[in-house]
C-alpha cells in the first residue's frame, strides 16, 4: 500500500520531466529552408557560400488568408544570401549572420559550384558535404560557368524555385544526373576521375528572362576541373557510361540527300576488359533499339534491305560520337571518366592490383575498340513516306 | 528456487534472440567489414561460425543440466567458489555488453538525429523504459519481440524495396576476387555479434517446450544470416567504395530513398527499425544480467535489483569509451576477442569439462 502511494507521486514527477517536450524542437517558422547551395571561390581566395532561402509564408498570403497565391511563379518567395569564409564549415558558420532564421539544409537538393572553385578543388567542399548529417546524399550536383551565386539569382518563371528547375533539367536525362553520392564516388573511386552537368545561363533579351541550363559537363581529375565537354561530347560519354535514356540520332545516309532520324527505345553498353601479357585494352559493345521518327532521304522504309543499310549508317553514327568523346578525355584529358578502371579491377582483380599505381598511364595508350549494334525496331506511324512521289 | 515464473514459446525465444542481435550488427557492422571484404561485403555474414558454436554450446548444455541455466550450470560443474568466480565473469561481460549497446544506441540517435540533446538524456531515458519492462518479467519481454518482429520487418522491406532501381549490380563484381580470404576476415567482427547467440542459454529454462528452441534457433540464426546478407548487399550496391567511409551506411541507404518525388527522407523510418531494435536487445541483455546477477547472489527475487543495475548498465555505457571513434574501434578489435573469450571459448572449455566428468562419473560407477 505504502509502496503504490509512493508510485502515485513518482510517476508523475517523472512524467513531466519527460513530457515537457522535444529537446532537440524547432518550428518550421523558425528555419531558413535553404533549396539550393552555390560555392564560389571569391578574388582573395577565400569560399563564398550562397543559398537560396524558400519563403514558406510569404507576408502577402497573410493579408489575403488564402493558399491560392502559392501556385507556380516565384516572383519574391526565394531569397538569395551570401556568406565568406576560409573553409565550408567557416562559410556556414557565418551564413547564420546574415539570415534571421535557422539555417536548415535538409530541402536543399541542389549544389552549385562556381568554375573557378571547380578548378581550383572540390575536394574540401565536398568533405564538409558528406561528413555533416544534415546535407542530402540525393542532392544534384552542377558546376556552373559564371559564378555559382549567378545562378542562384536566377528566378525562373515555370518552377517554384532555381533549384526545382535545374534538378528538372538533370533528371529528364539530356544532360548527365549526378548526384552528391555519386560524385563523391567518382572522386574516390579508383579511376579518381568524375563528370559533373555544366551550368550556362543563356543571357535574357527583352522578353525572356535569363534562365541556367545544362550545357556539356565538367571534367575533373584528382578533385579538380581540368576540362568541359561540349553538348555532343557528354552525349558520348552518356553512351559510355550507359547512362542514355533518351536520344534522337540523326544521320545523313551515303544514299542520296536527306536525312533519317531514329528515337532511341532502350541501349545497353557493355565495357569487356581483356589482358593479354601486358597488353590491355577493351570492348564497348553497345546495343540499341530505336523507332524512326522521319526520314527524308531515298530510303524505303518499308524494304527490309533498305533498312539494314539504315542500321549501319547508325552504328557508324554512334561509334563516331563515342570516339569523340573518348578522344578527348583519353587522349587530352587522360582522365577516365568513363570508369574503365573499375571495369578492369571487376574482371581482373589480382592484374589491377598489381598495376594500379600506373593506371594512368595504361589508360591513355588503352586500345578501345567500339562495336555498336542498331536494332530499327519499327518504322514509325508511316511506312514509305507520303511526300516523296517517288516511292510512292 | 525460481526466480521467474513465466513461461516463454520456444518461437518467442528465437524472435528475443534475433532483435537482439540484428538491430546493432545492421548499424554498426557494415563500415567495418567492408573495410576487410571490399565488395564481397555481403558474403561475410554467412560465415557465422561462431553463431553455431555459442547454440550449440547453449542448447549442450541445457540437455546436461535440463532446466538451469549456464551459471547455474557452471556452479555445478566447477564447484562452488570456481562456479561463482565464473558466473561473476559472464555476468560482468553481459553488463558491459549492454553499456555497449546503450552506448551505441545513443551515440547514434545523438549523432546523426538529436544533435544538441546530451547523450544521457537519450540514453537514461531507454534504460528507464527497459527497466520497466524488465522488472515485469520475461513474459513482458517476450511479447514485445512477438509484437515488434513484423513491424521490424515490415519497416526493412519498406526501406529496401524503393532503392532496388538505384543499385547497381555491377558494383558487387568481381565476387571473392580475391579469394576467400577477404571476406573471411570481414566476418571477424561479425563474429562477436554471432557469439551474442549464447544468450539463449539464459532463456530455455522458461522455454515451455524446450525440445522446440533448436529448430527455433537454427531459423532465427537463419534469419539473422538472411537480413544482414541483404542490409550489406543494399548497403554494397548503393555505396560501391563509400561504405567503408560512413560511420552507418545503412543510414546513408535509407536517406537515399527516392520514390516518385513524394516518399523522401526516409530517414525517420529507420530511427524507427533502430529504436524498436534497440529497445528488445537492452531489454535481452538487462533481464539476463539482472536475472543472472539475483541468481548468483540467491535473491529470491530479481525485481528488486533491477533498477540498480539499469544506474550501473547506464554509467558502464558511459564508461565503455571516451568518444565514438574509440568506440568503433573497440567494437572492431577488442569487443571481437572478449565476445569470442568470455561467449565461446570459456564456455565451450565448461561443457568440455562437464562432458568429461559425465564420462568419468560413469566409469566409476562401472568400477
Amino acid at each position: 500500500m505504502e509502496a503504490r502511494r509512493t508510485w502515485i507521486v513518482v510517476i508523475p514527477i517523472v512524467s513531466v520531466l519527460l513530457l515537457s517536450g522535444c529537446w532537440d524542437r524547432t518550428e518550421v517558422n523558425d528555419l531558413a529552408i535553404l533549396t539550393a547551395g552555390g560555392l564560389d571561390l571569391t578574388e582573395d581566395r577565400k569560399l563564398e557560400l550562397s543559398v537560396k532561402q524558400y519563403l514558406i509564408s510569404p507576408s502577402s498570403s497573410e493579408q489575403s488568408g488564402s493558399f491560392s497565391s502559392d501556385t507556380g511563379g516565384g516572383s519574391g518567395k526565394s531569397v538569395l544570401r551570401s556568406s565568406r569564409g576560409v573553409s565550408m564549415a567557416d562559410a556556414e558558420s557565418h551564413l547564420q549572420q546574415v539570415l534571421s532564421r535557422k539555417v536548415f539544409w535538409g530541402q536543399d537538393e541542389v549544389f552549385v559550384f562556381g568554375q573557378r572553385l571547380a578548378k581550383e578543388g572540390l575536394a574540401e567542399p565536398m568533405e564538409f558535404l558528406t561528413r555533416h548529417p544534415i546535407p542530402r546524399e540525393r542532392a544534384n550536383v552542377f558546376v556552373s560557368q559564371s559564378p555559382a551565386k549567378e545562378v542562384l539569382e536566377l528566378d525562373p518563371p515555370i518552377e517554384r524555385s532555381v533549384s526545382q528547375a535545374l534538378r528538372k533539367m538533370a533528371e529528364n536525362e539530356t544532360g548527365l544526373n549526378i548526384t552528391m553520392k555519386e560524385l563523391a564516388e567518382m572522386m574516390a573511386g579508383r579511376s579518381r576521375s568524375a563528370v559533373i552537368p555544366w551550368v550556362e545561363i543563356k543571357p535574357g533579351d527583352g522578353k525572356q528572362a535569363a534562365f541556367a541550363h545544362i550545357n556539356g559537363t565538367a571534367v575533373l581529375k584528382n578533385g579538380k576541373m581540368i576540362g568541359r565537354m561540349n553538348d555532343a561530347e557528354t552525349r558520348g560519354i552518356m553512351w559510355l557510361r550507359n547512362e542514355v535514356k533518351k536520344a534522337t540520332v540523326t544521320v545523313s545516309p551515303g544514299k542520296g540527300k536527306g536525312l533519317v532520324s531514329l528515337q532511341l527505345l532502350r541501349s545497353r553498353t557493355e565495357l569487356i576488359p581483356h589482358i593479354e601479357g601486358s597488353k590491355w585494352s577493351l570492348t564497348v559493345r553497345i546495343e540499341t533499339r530505336d523507332d524512326i521518327i522521319e526520314n527524308t532521304s531515298e530510303f524505303d522504309l518499308s524494304l527490309p534491305d533498305h533498312m539494314n543499310e539504315l542500321e549501319r549508317e547508325l552504328e557508324d553514327d554512334i561509334k563516331r560520337r563515342i570516339q569523340m568523346a573518348l578522344r578527348r578525355a583519353q587522349k587530352e584529358m587522360k582522365s577516365d571518366i568513363f570508369n574503365f578502371a573499375d571495369a578492369f579491377y571487376r574482371k581482373y582483380p589480382r592484374e589491377w592490383n598489381r598495376n594500379k599505381g600506373r593506371w594512368d598511364d595504361l589508360y591513355s595508350n588503352l586500345e578501345i575498340n567500339v562495336q555498336a549494334k542498331v536494332k530499327v525496331v519499327r518504322p514509325g506511324l508511316t511506312n514509305k513516306s507520303i511526300f516523296k512521289p517517288e516511292q510512292r | 528456487m525460481v526466480i521467474e515464473n513465466g513461461k516463454i514459446s520456444a518461437p518467442q525465444i528465437g524472435k528475443m534472440i534475433y532483435l537482439a542481435v540484428t538491430p546493432t550488427a545492421i548499424l554498426s557492422t557494415p563500415a567495418i567489414t567492408y573495410q576487410f571484404a571490399k565488395q564481397d561485403l555481403w558474403i561475410s555474414p554467412m560465415w557465422a561460425f561462431s553463431g553455431v558454436i555459442a547454440i550449440w554450446i547453449a542448447l549442450s548444455i541445457h540437455r546436461l543440466f535440463p532446466g538451469e541455466n549456464l551459471v547455474q550450470a557452471g556452479e555445478r560443474i566447477l564447484g562452488r567458489k570456481l562456479g561463482k568466480v565464473f558466473g561473476l565473469v559472464i555476468l560482468l561481460y553481459y553488463l558491459y555488453l549492454g553499456g555497449v549497446i546503450v552506448r551505441e544506441y545513443g551515440e547514434f540517435v545523438v549523432g546523426a538525429f538529436l544533435v544538441q540533446t546530451p547523450l544521457l538524456v537519450v540514453s537514461g531515458s531507454m534504460v528507464l523504459v527497459c527497466a520497466i519492462v524488465v522488472r515485469s518479467g520475461v513474459e513482458i519481454i517476450a511479447r514485445f519481440a512477438d509484437v515488434f518482429i513484423p513491424v521490424f520487418a515490415m519497416l526493412f522491406l519498406l526501406l529496401i524495396i524503393p532503392l532496388l532501381p538505384d543499385l547497381h549490380i555491377l558494383k558487387m563484381l568481381p565476387i571473392m576476387g580475391e579469394g576467400i580470404g577477404p571476406s573471411l576476415s570481414g566476418s571477424v567482427v561479425l563474429q562477436a555479434w554471432f557469439s551474442e547467440f549464447l544468450t539463449v542459454s539464459f532463456l530455455i529454462p522458461f522455454a515451455n517446450r524446450a525440445e522446440k528452441v533448436k529448430k527455433s534457433m537454427a531459423i532465427t540464426l537463419l534469419a539473422v544470416i538472411v537480413t544482414l546478407v541483404s542490409s550489406n548487399l543494399v548497403t554494397l550496391l548503393l555505396l560501391g567504395e563509400l561504405t567503408g567511409n560512413y560511420n552507418y551506411p545503412f543510414l546513408i541507404v535509407a536517406r537515399y530513398i527516392n520514390l516518385a518525388d513524394f516518399f523522401t527522407h526516409l530517414e525517420s523510418l529507420f530511427m524507427a527499425i533502430w529504436v524498436l531494435g534497440a529497445f528488445v536487445k537492452i531489454c535481452v541483455f538487462f533481464y539476463v544480467t539482472a536475472m543472472g546477477a539475483a541468481q548468483w547472489m540467491n535473491l529470491r527475487e530479481y525485481q528488486p535489483i533491477v533498477f540498480p543495475v539499469g544506474f550501473l548498465l547506464l554509467l558502464m555505457s558511459v564508461w565503455v569509451a571516451p568518444n565514438l571513434q574509440e568506440l568503433t574501434h573497440a567494437l572492431s578489435t577488442s569487443i571481437i576477442f572478449s565476445a569470442l573469450t568470455v561467449l565461446v571459448c570459456i564456455p565451450a572449455a565448461l561443457l568440455g569439462l562437464a562432458w568429461i566428468r559425465r564420462q568419468w562419473g560413469k566409469k566409476n560407477l562401472q568400477d
